[in-house]
């Protein structure tokens, strides 16, 4: 009895100071880019002793009793993979997370709106190279826009019915990179030789977001059958009053486009 | 079963008892740090000086003077340079002229400690006593013909040759290091920015290794590069020690070892992502405290990163005669410096 009173005592003191524990690290997830045709795969670094990785594909957040991490892992699917560093001697790490995507329907090719020319490319299938998804707007892989509006044209190798628009959005709030205000979607009508509207989606930016690779998937209103879309990508004309850069013109940074 | 028994078998005996995640884990005082020989525990609150008091802004460099004092220097003008004793204990500050106080170097000149403070708002090196009478000043170095202005001249640290040459790195500036001799008259130039191995880019510290007494060398760091450039005393470069993922702070030598902090992981950039490196003689990794071991390839290290959130952004180590540790951190929350303690 005095030893369960002891542990008993044990625990509630140590639960006391259990906030004054150090902190993993997160570990170091890498992969060549999050975009992929047939498969990608990823590894884990966290040489850590006494530490385990654990994971989910189930965009869950990892606990002890998910898949331990030991060998490169290879996805075929669209998956969120969330990973994260457990000890007994140190509290759980954060979770690090990235959002694998698969390609859509076939894209012959996509033009866009000439970037900043802090940011200008050479690479004329920058967005449809199946290459991003990393956090580092200077890496060659983002195209870099300050201006009004932004339009991309997207051509599909043949006609298919269109349920969805996916754009790839770096939001890295610090360095005033933001989701756009808008996204339209629109298709070309081939009886009316014209674009009419297919889809549109707001962002809003009122409060601080996690810096993150972000794919925002813009459902069309309708099921439409072409091979010519359109998008029109409004940046944030304002960063907002909660930011040290308000009232500014943001950022907007895009990587990629998938058609499904 | 005394407490740090229970801690200890809970923790160790992996699987042998299970213990709810919110009531495991060590307090930062029971915890071993770092790898091989090169392991300690750490003291958080190792500072005693009253933060309202004598506050300090980025804690950037620290030296230990021939008393055995600790000498911080911060770039808070209310008091530029505190001097504490080993354990932790206010003895002195004086300073109040040093608003971008980066670098310091101790040097014992003729018996005496004297110290030279690298200043990036002043764009300045000096030299002054080890209670702050100024003895000499350098100004942005024209004689290298690279600088039309002192703004484009920001010093970041010094080393002093036993012969009393002042070597200056300008880490956040052009990236040279500038060799004058003890009256500051200018010698030469070296590194600078370009493509090839001799360049640097952010030259953030130096020293000399006087391990192999035949031979001492100058030890530069290239922190971008995540790596430390070896020359001759005379600016000859020698080799490159490649420490992939490490951004690297000055390197300092005590004993067999070589110490730097390691301000943040190159893949977590600007994410409280630091540790502290320990190399042995031969440059090898042997301690990481707060990050991982690497494993070597072709005599080139794996990947280092953070593992451990002890340190958000350490800036300087220094090392006293009883090898314990002190870690001052940049833009830390105006956190004090640890001190770590071999066990």
């Amino acid at each position: 009895m005095k030893k369960i009173m002891a542990l008993i005592f044990i625990f509630t003191v140590h639960y006391c100071f259990a906030q004054q524990q150090f902190q993993l690290a997160m570990p170091l997830m890498k992969y060549r880019s999050v975009f992929f045709a047939d498969t990608a795969s990823f590894t884990i670094n966290f040489n850590q002793p006494g530490s385990a990785v654990h994971y989910t594909l189930n965009g869950e957040e990892p606990t002890e009793t998910d898949l331990l991490y030991k060998t490169p892992v290879i996805i075929t699917q669209r998956t969120i993979v969330k990973a994260k560093a457990f000890s007994n001697s140190f509290a759980a790490s954060e979770t690090v997370t990235a959002e694998f995507i698969k390609d859509g329907k076939k894209i012959r090719q996509v033009s866009f709106s000439k970037p900043d020319d802090a940011y200008a490319t050479t690479n004329v299938s920058i967005l449809n190279d199946n290459t991003g998804g990393n956090m580092n707007f200077k890496s060659g892989t983002w195209l870099g826009y300050k201006n009004d509006t932004v339009e991309i044209n997207i051509e599909l190798k043949k006609k298919e019915n269109i349920n969805s628009v996916l754009v790839n959005i770096l939001q890295d709030e610090n360095s005033w990179l933001f989701l756009p205000e808008q996204v339209l979607v629109y298709y070309y009508n081939d009886k009316q030789k014209a674009f009419l509207p297919a889809g549109k989606q707001f962002f809003f930016s009122e409060s601080p977001a996690a810096k993150k690779s972000s794919a925002k998937e813009i459902i069309l209103s309708q099921k439409i059958k072409t091979n010519t879309l359109k998008l029109i990508v409004l940046p944030l004309k304002k960063i907002p009053g909660w930011h040290p850069g308000k009232g500014n013109h943001a950022w907007l940074f895009i990587d990629e486009i998938k058609v499904y | 079963m005394n407490r740090r028994t229970f801690i200890k078998n809970s923790s160790f005996a992996a699987g042998a008892v299970y213990t709810p995640s919110i009531l495991r884990g060590l307090k930062p005082d029971e915890v071993i740090l770092g790898h091989n020989n090169k392991r300690y525990k750490i003291d958080t609150q190792w500072s005693k000086i009253n933060a309202a008091q004598y506050p300090v802004k980025d804690c950037h460099e620290m030296v230990q003077d021939k008393l055995g004092r600790i000498i911080l220097l911060t770039n808070e003008t209310k008091n530029n340079v505190i001097i504490y004793d080993k354990s932790g204990k206010l003895i002195n500050t004086w300073g109040t002229e040093y608003p971008g106080a980066h670098g310091l170097t101790l040097f014992n000149e003729n018996g005496d400690d004297i110290l030279f403070i690298c200043d990036n708002n002043r764009h300045q090196v000096i030299k002054t006593t080890i209670d702050g009478k100024v003895l000499l000043t350098l100004d942005y170095p024209k004689e290298t013909g690279q600088y039309t202005k002192a703004e484009e001249y920001v010093p970041t640290e010094t080393i002093i040759a036993p012969n009393g040459d002042i070597y200056v790195a300008d880490g956040y500036g052009k990236d040279f290091i500038i060799q004058y001799d003890a009256k500051g008259n200018y010698i030469r130039h070296f590194g600078g920015r370009g493509d090839g191995d001799h360049f640097l880019l952010n030259a953030h510290g130096i020293c000399i290794d006087n391990r192999d007494k035949n031979k001492p060398c100058l030890i530069a760091t290239s922190r971008q590069q995540n790596a430390f450039k070896r020359y001759t005393m005379e600016g000859i470069y020698i080799d490159t020690i490649p420490l992939p993922g490490a951004w690297v702070c000055r390197p300092v030598i005590k004993g067999d070892y070589l110490y730097a902090a390691v301000l943040q992981t190159n893949v977590r950039q600007w994410d409280k992502s630091g540790y502290v490196i320990i190399l042995d003689k031969n440059y090898k990794v042997v301690s990481n405290i707060g990050g991982n071991l690497p494993a070597y390839n072709n005599n080139v290290p794996e990947e280092m990163y953070q593992t451990i959130k002890i340190f958000q952004y350490p800036h300087d180590v220094c090392i006293d005669e009883e090898e314990n540790l002190y870690i001052a951190q940049w833009n830390s929350g105006q956190v004090y410096p640890y001190k770590l303690m071999p066990v």
